[in-house]
């Protein structure tokens, strides 16, 4: 989850009311709590976070911190030394690394793609759902095999970005 | 070879722009694009309000600020989209019967009031409906815009299926819309745009009985007569555009060899021909208070669900396999699950559906 999801997030869960939020999902873990005059931000990632500024009228206090959260999780892989970014699925589905069976897949490892650039398909009751790249970058690991079944938020990619 | 347009859309340059106008004639078209010539639809319009009389080509003409060659082509035009015009350059024009084309000129009246409305889009002749929305979408065309073609070359089905669409003989569109939900809420959508189309075959056609099969194809006598592919661009927490592609069978009067054991259109299982104005326009309608219903009321996906379960006889008790599943999946179905996947019953336990072709075993 970058910043911008992070953002995205809050807004949402700004728009739906909701006071509290918990997600842990490999070694992301994001925890927010709003309402009355704080509004707290926690997360503990592979990535540090910026602080978050988050659009709320009631002059939120922000606190976004990389270590605040006690007895650090060891990643449940070995965390590269460089910040992998990391492409997500925003639905259940089945993946497709091609665009019809036995074309050449959308992306290879090592393949370098831009912004935007289809990376591969996740369908679910025929609603086929284009995931694109949001970064520039080199892919450096699939993280889930061609018609495999594929759970909301799962990792499908990881990319080094383009300095 | 169908599939290989998807990919494509990443190409299109995304302007910051939200809406731009007359996107499918502004564009420039792919190889197989035939945007319509805005002419045409007031020749029509014309012909339509003089019924009863014969009108001159100059009149025409002038009307349509054109010349007596170019309204000569145009009536051709028409003709060879089954329009029935009497007459020639000499003796000026009449229409023999209202035609059955899906104009804006004429379609746009029937659909006033939904999100549809004033936001057609007419192609003689296209690659592929979905894959013009899809591009319009990536452009910034506002939700509603609708894509409608007489005629697709690149048809497309789900995987490397095409789309059988014979000229001016079915219903061929594709909608763009743009739902405030996460990406996860929207998946029933698929499922809605199956219960829109049952819906309005039904009222056009109350002498067929329609039937749906998991996610969304429409059956006549199992027959399919009617399929549906939806395609979304979405981030993690929001939908950017998804586009509702539907393919209608209505006056084909036979089907190529390889399908005819699968496929049927109305006018085959009614016997007689049907209005495809009359079938789009029931259809819009029928889509825009599913998709409004969706959008607009809290917890809307439950009554889709349960919907869905009384509408099909597919949804539970059927004996069914999943086509190219690997390992085979076969067992008995056992109704929707909460974010609207089949469940079957198989010998390993209750599996859920998430893609794929539902056979009867």
């Amino acid at each position: 989850m970058n910043q911008k999801e992070l953002k995205e997030l809050i807004e949402f869960l700004i728009e739906k009311d909701i006071a509290e939020f918990e997600l842990e999902r490999g070694d992301v873990k994001v925890k927010i709590k709003r309402g009355g005059q704080h509004t707290v931000v926690q997360a503990r990632a592979e990535a540090p976070y910026a602080a978050v500024t988050v659009p709320q009228a009631v002059a939120p206090a922000v606190a976004a911190s990389a270590a605040s959260v006690p007895a650090a999780v060891p990643a449940a892989e070995p965390v590269p030394e460089e910040n992998l970014h990391i492409v997500k699925s925003p639905i259940v589905g089945t993946l497709y690394e091609a665009p019809s069976p036995g074309a050449p897949p959308f992306v290879k490892v090592g393949d370098m793609v831009e912004v935007g650039q289809v990376l591969c398909i996740v369908e679910a009751m025929k609603l086929l759902n284009e995931i694109e790249s949001d970064v520039a970058g080199e892919i450096v690991k699939k993280l889930g095999g061609n018609g495999q079944p594929i759970e909301y938020g799962q990792e499908l990619f990881a990319i080094r970005a383009k300095k | 070879m169908i599939f290989p347009f998807l990919p494509h859309n990443h190409r299109i340059k995304k302007t910051g722009k939200t809406r731009s106008t007359r996107l499918s004639r502004t564009k420039s078209a792919a190889p197989h694009e035939q945007p319509t010539d805005v002419r045409l639809g007031r020749l029509v319009r014309l012909l339509m309000e003089h019924a009863t009389v014969v009108v001159s080509g100059t009149k025409i003409a002038q009307e349509i600020s054109s010349n007596r060659t170019e309204v000569w082509r145009l009536i051709q035009q028409l003709r060879g989209l089954g329009v029935d015009v009497a007459g020639h350059p000499a003796t000026g024009y009449q229409l023999k019967s209202v035609p059955d084309l899906l104009l804006p000129e004429i379609l746009g009246p029937l659909v006033r009031g939904t999100i549809f409305d004033n936001q057609l889009h007419h192609f003689y002749k296209i690659g592929s409906t979905n894959t013009a929305a899809m591009a319009a979408a990536a452009e910034g065309a506002p939700e509603g815009s609708v894509f409608l073609a007489e005629e697709q070359t690149a048809g497309r089905g789900r995987g490397s299926n095409s789309w059988e669409s014979e000229r001016s003989a079915g219903v061929y569109c594709s909608v763009v819309l743009r739902p405030a939900l996460p990406p996860s809420d929207v998946l029933v959508i698929t499922l809605a745009a199956g219960l829109a189309v049952r819906a309005a075959l039904v009222q056009v056609e109350p002498r067929v009985t329609v039937d749906l099969k998991w996610p969304n194809d429409v059956l006549i006598k199992g027959k399919k007569v009617c399929g549906i592919l939806a395609e979304m661009h979405a981030e993690v927490m929001r939908v950017r555009h998804i586009v509702v592609g539907i393919g209608l069978n209505v006056n084909q009067k036979s089907f190529p060899k390889e399908i005819e054991n699968e496929a049927t259109s109305l006018r085959m299982e009614t016997g007689s021909e049907c209005s495809r104005v009359e079938v789009a326009a029931a259809l819009l309608k029928s889509l825009d208070g599913e998709y409004r219903a969706l959008v607009e009321q809290p917890d809307a996906q439950k009554p889709i669900l349960r919907r869905f379960a009384e509408q099909s006889s597919w949804a539970r008790g059927k004996k069914v396999y999943i086509e190219d599943s690997a390992p085979r999946i076969e067992g008995t179905t056992e109704g929707l699950d909460a974010q609207g996947f089949l469940q079957v019953r198989t010998a390993q336990g209750l599996q859920r559906i998430l893609s794929g072709t539902v056979r009867a075993k």
